[in-house]
């Protein structure tokens, strides 16, 4: 019995665009502007992460919610992973309660 | 919704629009759905930005002003005749909206990936869910009471052997979406502290009081543990501070095995004695040469 290696899922930039509901130029564009992170193979092809959708609707709220543009987002996106971060390791040290 | 546009923005009701503008920056900011994920955040960036949509354009300010909460039912050109009345109780009553009351939380939300362009989904949310150890330990329904939007139930089963930290999702009773799916509401659990239980991960520690001749002699004496009592069996000559495992007593694991309970020796003793009591005490400390002091 053969068994294939499991590769993690990626997807193409045309169902980014499908799923997203935005022009597959917006979201180039957002890769160039390093908003969105997407790997480019040999025939120049951009790939997602699946979580690239949740990545999608952040930027959305936040453009729309506060008015940023696309260079404070990317800013807002890194501190909002740093701080999960670090909330993340605050409360595995600090342990349960109990 | 709020009862006042300006008590929503924190401002006094002569603020100046830069005023308005600083104030709404800054809630705006701190009650966003991507930064803030507590439930009750997002109703109260809806609540922020309505009262600003409304405080800042200074015509729809002003007939705020005169006309109170109701200006909306007011025609605009019905407005001009009334100016000059006076302030008609700005701030008295409450504000209710109806859902044809011109303001839509997804006209915010809209036209700025240019029109039609981008379902938005909602964001993810995430409240605390606290739990006694017995309840993290027999899991079952649960009734939990999520603030935001007026106050949610949710009848939220829990599985056995719930631990610290872990996050239980509701998918689709996150944040509401544009167009888009809403996101998911996580409680997170935690474990408030108990008087007799620690918890480590699954293993849940406990003290075991014993008589000194108990561990002398050994006993089997009974445990209270989250699943109901058990016996534990004491070794003769246990001092104080041994712990004995009871070996899958602690919390259940859906997903494998399950924890661990560690009872630690405690040794009591009487704090009045009877004479008889003394007595053998005192035979005893005659007849023993045992120095817990001195290193063996």
């Amino acid at each position: 019995m053969t068994h294939s290696l499991a590769v993690p899922p990626r997807l193409r930039l045309e169902v980014v665009a499908r799923r997203s509901g935005l022009h597959p130029d917006l979201l180039r564009q957002l890769v160039a502007l390093s908003v969105l992170e997407a790997d480019r193979d040999v025939s120049g092809q951009l790939w997602f992460a699946p979580d690239v959708l949740v990545t999608i609707g952040r930027v959305q709220r936040l453009r729309a919610g506060l008015g940023l543009n696309y260079a404070g987002i990317a800013v807002v996106l890194d501190l909002l992973n740093r701080i999960h971060e670090l909330e993340t390791e605050v409360r595995r040290r600090s342990g349960p309660w109990t | 919704m709020a009862a006042d546009f300006y008590a929503a923005l924190g401002v006094s009701r002569d603020a100046s629009t830069e005023e308005i503008q600083q104030a709404y920056r800054k809630l705006a900011r701190r009650y966003h759905p991507d930064v803030n994920a507590d439930p009750a955040a997002e109703d109260r960036f809806k609540e922020i930005n309505e009262a600003y949509q409304v405080l800042a354009d200074p015509e729809t300010r002003a007939r705020y002003d005169r006309f109170g909460p109701d200006f909306r039912q007011i025609p605009e050109d019905m407005a001009g005749q009334w100016a000059g009345a006076g302030r008609a109780g700005a701030g008295s009553g409450t504000v209710h909206f109806g859902d044809d009351a011109g303001f839509d939380f997804d006209d915010l939300f809209g036209g700025l990936f240019g029109a039609g362009a981008g379902r938005m989904p909602g964001a993810d949310q995430e409240a605390e869910l606290v739990l006694g150890v017995e309840d993290a330990y027999r899991g079952g329904k649960r009734r939990v009471t999520v603030s935001g939007r007026g106050g949610r139930d949710y009848d939220v089963t829990i599985p056995p052997g719930v631990t610290d930290g872990q996050r239980i999702r509701l998918p689709g009773q996150g944040g509401q979406g544009r167009g888009g799916p809403a996101g998911d509401l996580y409680l997170r659990v935690r474990i408030a502290p108990h008087p007799r239980y620690r918890l480590d991960g699954r293993d849940i520690h406990v003290v075991l009081p014993l008589a000194p001749w108990e561990a002398a002699l050994g006993a089997g004496v009974p445990i209270t543990t989250p699943g109901g009592e058990v016996k534990v069996r004491v070794p003769p000559g246990t001092s104080s501070g041994r712990r004995l495992r009871l070996r899958g007593e602690g919390l259940p694991n859906p997903r494998g095995t399950p924890g661990d309970l560690y009872a630690e020796a405690r040794i009591s003793v009487p704090a009045k004695t009877s004479r008889r009591e003394r007595e053998l005490f005192e035979e005893l400390a005659a007849a023993s040469n045992f120095d817990p002091r001195r290193t063996s």
